[in-house]
């Protein structure tokens, strides 16, 4: 580092040269060695532990970090060679921009019914401290899956329909499903192994108020094959009921190649209190708080949402991190054959 | 169809066994058959490559599921590499005293293994799998070759073959090409990881999750990066260079071979 006597005072030279003696200390190899061991041991023990332990990675990624910063500014080695010192900014990127996921990154599931919209409302979230919630306008439509299964019932390609509106009105369609997301306004939706049936009501109320359709999601299908049946409470009453889907056939036969379909016949079974009723697609129910009308059986998708909106960034940093430590090892390989 | 696949494949773990044995037996007794062990090696890789391509015609996918499949596929892509080193590198010849048992162990492995078909997970079917699959294999292949040059450092140490290895250039220059190798595999390493990455993010939602494959792979990158700055920190001895080299391998081992059948859930949602 470079002082002018003339421009600062004595005491202000002496602190700028403790300042970069300290800068020169945290730029040592031997510290980046203790930040790799200390690295390995916190991945190590995170992997035993169950828990959050994700502040005990952050802590020698902070301080290799700082190493590293500090190295880049101290240690001529990257000035001379561009290769080693690209690949460790790219590197330092790596870091920053993980740190900045971590801050603002959105995990969430939901599950939609064919044909309901989805609203930004989510069964499961967990976020950043810094994430802003704008999954309203990332609204879409599930219109339906296919699934087809090997002999074993063996789940095979998943491909679900869905469409939504574009930023200039205009209705867009696409297939998604495996390894391809459905990606609205940053927020990236895959289809989950979480799917079944939804038997779709009507209810209407006594007191004379609009009717409400909706579906009830029953335990996933064929995970939960023989747990087909739900609690759940009649909107805006106090009235609980227990509902089953009850069907005779064979749906994954798993001597053969099949695919996810609703049963050709089936009956719903409900129960209210002491009162059981089984009621095919058209019947009512009748209730003193209204009366509950079973439309059709129907399915629901369940899906995985992540938001991150470093990833495009972080790729970049990879493939600048891989590029550029290459160029460095055929810099130092090439100037020697192999085979001296 | 299947018998004709595991005939090929016994044929080349013949030929691979009799070209390890006699580059073994020539290196000890100081003589030079390479052609010969280099053709041995080329005419197993083609008949180990056709029962790699029958399987694959048959079961509709690639070798990449059960344990038999990957040990298989992993035998053929560390050979190929090895062959090519071989080839290119007279250097690398005699660690075939070092890499040929390593595949010896993988093939008796091989022969006690199910040949039984798995199930290929939906999330499979993409060009990622390949990509990342093939960064894998190179960066293993270039760390055996690694670990080959090493321990003819270390067997030079412990006074084998001292006839022969004496003969080798010296250990610094060994050690220098082992970390060329080693450097090379850490190149591919992260190109695995990177590829890795994307795929995972497509496929199951997220790029890194910790996972027991993950962690242990990041693992393995630490390793290797703590032991190419311990390279430039401290003048190390080569055959104290060769030890770490060792445990990398056995790492990187231990992460492609034993985690994925160990653990339970090696990529959570992979099936």
């Amino acid at each position: 580092m470079e002082l002018s006597q003339g421009k600062l005072g004595a005491a202000e030279v002496q602190g700028a040269w403790v300042a970069a003696a300290w800068v020169r200390r945290l730029a040592s190899l031997k510290l980046t060695l203790s930040v790799f061991a200390l690295l390995g041991a916190a991945v190590i023990y995170s992997y035993s532990t169950a828990g959050s332990t994700g502040w005990l990675m952050a802590v020698p990624l902070l301080v290799g970090g700082l190493n590293l910063g500090a190295a880049v500014l101290t240690n001529p080695v990257f000035r001379r060679q561009t290769a080693l010192l690209t690949f460790h900014l790219a590197l330092l990127a790596l870091v920053v921009l993980a740190a900045a996921g971590r801050l603002t990154y959105l995990k969430g599931q939901l599950e939609l019914a064919e044909g309901e919209v989805f609203t930004g409302q989510l069964a499961q979230v967990e976020t950043g401290p810094w994430h802003r919630l704008q999954l309203e306008s990332a609204q879409f439509v599930n219109d339906g899956f296919s699934i087809r299964y090997e002999k074993g019932v063996r789940r095979a390609e998943t491909r679900n329909a869905v469409r939504w509106l574009d930023e200039a009105g205009h209705e867009q369609r696409a297939v998604i499903g495996d390894n391809e997301p459905l990606v609205r306004q940053g927020y990236r939706f895959y289809t989950s192994f979480n799917k079944g049936f939804a038997p779709v009501f009507v209810w209407h109320p006594a007191d004379g108020s609009a009717p409400r359709r909706g579906s009830i999601h029953l335990p996933a299908y064929p995970i939960h094959e023989y747990r087909q049946a739900l609690d759940w409470t009649l909107p805006g009453t106090q009235v609980a009921l227990w509902t089953m889907l009850q069907f005779d056939e064979v749906l994954l036969d798993p001597k053969q190649v099949s695919q996810f379909r609703l049963p050709e016949r089936h009956t719903l079974v409900v129960r209210v209190g002491e009162m059981r009723q089984e009621l095919a697609p058209g019947a009512r129910l009748s209730l003193p708080q209204g009366v509950l009308v079973y439309e059709r059986l129907s399915t629901w998708m369940g899906y995985t949402v992540f938001y991150d909106w470093t990833l495009p960034w972080l790729f970049v940093a990879c493939v600048l991190a891989v590029a550029s430590l290459a160029r460095h090892f055929w810099n130092r390989c090439a100037a020697q054959p192999w085979d001296r | 169809m299947m018998t004709a696949e595991l005939q090929l494949l016994w044929l080349a773990l013949m030929l691979y066994t009799l070209a390890g044995s006699t580059a073994i037996g020539s290196t000890v007794l100081a003589r030079r058959p390479e052609r010969i062990i280099l053709a041995l090696m080329i005419v197993g890789l083609a008949a180990h490559a056709a029962s790699l391509g029958l399987r694959w015609e048959r079961l509709g996918h690639g070798p990449f599921i059960t344990l038999f499949e990957i040990l298989s596929s992993n035998v053929w892509s560390l050979l190929v590499i090895y062959a090519l080193a071989y080839w290119r590198v007279p250097a690398v010849r005699p660690a075939a005293m070092v890499v040929m048992p390593v595949l010896f162990i993988m093939m008796a492995w091989l022969l006690v293994t199910s040949p039984a078909a798995g199930h290929f997970p939906p999330t499979y079917r993409t060009v990622w799998l390949y990509v990342h699959m093939l960064f894998g294999k190179i960066f293993l292949g270039a760390v055996l070759v690694s670990v080959g040059v090493a321990g003819l450092i270390l067997l030079r140490h412990a006074g084998l073959a001292a006839a022969s290895l004496a003969r080798l250039p010296a250990d610094d220059r060994l050690e220098n090409l082992a970390c060329r190798f080693i450097m090379t595999g850490f190149i591919f390493e992260n190109l695995m990881l990177v590829a890795g990455a994307i795929w995972a993010q497509d496929a199951w939602g997220r790029f890194w999750a910790w996972d027991p494959l993950e962690t242990w792979a990041f693992a393995t990158w630490l390793m290797l990066a703590f032991f190419i700055h311990l390279r430039v920190t401290v003048r190390l001895e080569p055959r104290h260079s060769a030890a770490l080299i060792m445990a990398v391998f056995v790492l990187a081992f231990l992460t492609f071979f034993g985690v994925p059948f160990v653990s339970t859930a090696p990529h959570k949602g992979a099936v």
